[in-house]
């Protein structure tokens, strides 16, 4: 079972579909942070959005297993008590929208940081929950402005979003809080970086797997871009679709190009193996 | 065993927006940040804003990033334990 549903399920099916995750009283007022002692001290601040750093990478260079072990566990305890995001399908974004208010478009901060994109172009990220009444008062945080949208304008929003290709990936603010839902790609999301790159969960699997029938599949192949983890590849040899089940993050992106409908999302719990790959 | 980047931030401009070295880089191996850390009512002025080496692993010392860099603030390097190519 997955570790936030055990822990924050609260009887609901899963977490992010637990109203209290996203209640007042978890919300915390933000504190001013104290002036980084220089910015290499503080990599986040320099824009790294990376949770480990160089040290990780030449232990991982050398082949030191031990050492790498224990960074990646600090990283992840650090990152799962405070900031860490869950991968969620389409369907599981429309419930949890009807549950949430109020919603704002706002700029996204890998997106700035990766490629400096302008504000203008770059409201991809979506805050939600009681944190948003108080925006104003970081414009560093939202920097360009926020969008307030109905709950009917979000789902459009997404919907586009999703065309274009962007994971929709559920976020804590001081777990189990749930406050952003960041639509992710590679190589341009932090977060999906330090997953896919470096091995640090700071993304979460999300709760289905994507199957493909074979003898739906017709072999277009435009399922394959849809991919963000490298776990769908188009086999030369049967000329279908290919889906690793222990790499796939359960987006369900994949299926929304497919025309004869041959891929299905399936709960992960279903199948005993990869049920608690996360 | 990994190159170093080195960027000297009194050369280089308003990194927010030039981002040439951002935009130049094949593989996404620098950084746009601040050097100070997000202020109560207060947007982080522009010439606050700083790049770095960050996801130095994928760095194939292409030397793109220090040739669109308008002010040579970039400089990377890497020690190939005394063998010259």
């Amino acid at each position: 079972m997955c570790d936030w549903c055990e822990q924050y399920g609260g009887g609901y099916e899963r977490w992010y579909l637990n109203p209290a995750n996203y209640a007042r009283r978890l919300y915390k007022v933000r504190r001013e942070e104290a002036e980084a002692s220089g910015a290499e001290a503080n990599p986040q601040v320099a824009g790294g959005m990376g949770v480990v750093g160089r040290e990780f990478m030449e232990a991982q260079a050398r082949g030191d297993h031990e050492t790498v072990d224990r960074m990646r566990r600090e990283a992840e305890q650090r990152t799962w008590q405070v900031h860490f995001g869950q991968v969620v399908t389409k369907e599981d974004l429309d419930r949890i929208i009807d549950m949430i208010y109020p919603i704002g478009l706002m700029t996204c901060a890998c997106r700035r940081s990766m490629r400096g994109l302008p504000d203008e172009d770059n409201f991809t990220c979506v805050g939600m929950g009681p944190g948003m009444y108080k925006w104003e008062r970081w414009p560093d945080t939202y920097r360009g402005g926020m969008n307030f949208l109905t709950p009917e304008e979000a789902k459009h929003v997404f919907d586009v979003l999703n065309r274009r290709g962007l994971v929709h990936v559920i976020f804590t603010f001081g777990t189990p809080y749930l406050a952003g839902i960041c639509n992710c790609d590679y190589p341009d999301c932090g977060a999906v970086r330090n997953a896919l790159d470096m091995g640090v969960r700071v993304v979460w699997k999300g709760h289905h797997v994507a199957e493909v029938d074979s003898d739906l599949c017709n072999g277009c192949g435009l399922c394959v871009r849809r991919c963000q983890f490298g776990a769908l590849s188009f086999s030369p040899s049967t000329l279908k679709a290919y889906i690793d089940p222990f790499k796939c993050y359960g987006c369900g992106l994949c299926r929304n190009p497919c025309k004869p409908d041959a891929i299905e999302m399936v709960e992960r719990a279903s199948l005993p193996t990869v049920a608690n790959v996360w | 065993m990994f190159p170093v980047i080195k960027v000297d931030d009194s050369k280089c401009g308003v990194a927010l927006d030039c981002r040439l070295c951002l935009l130049a880089c094949p593989t996404r191996v620098l950084g746009l940040g601040t050097s100070v850390g997000p202020k109560k009512y207060q947007e982080t002025d522009p010439s606050r804003f700083i790049v770095r080496g960050v996801r130095y692993q994928f760095c194939t010392v292409c030397g793109k990033c220090e040739e669109v860099c308008p002010h040579g603030a970039i400089e990377v390097s890497f020690d190939r334990g005394g063998v010259t190519a």
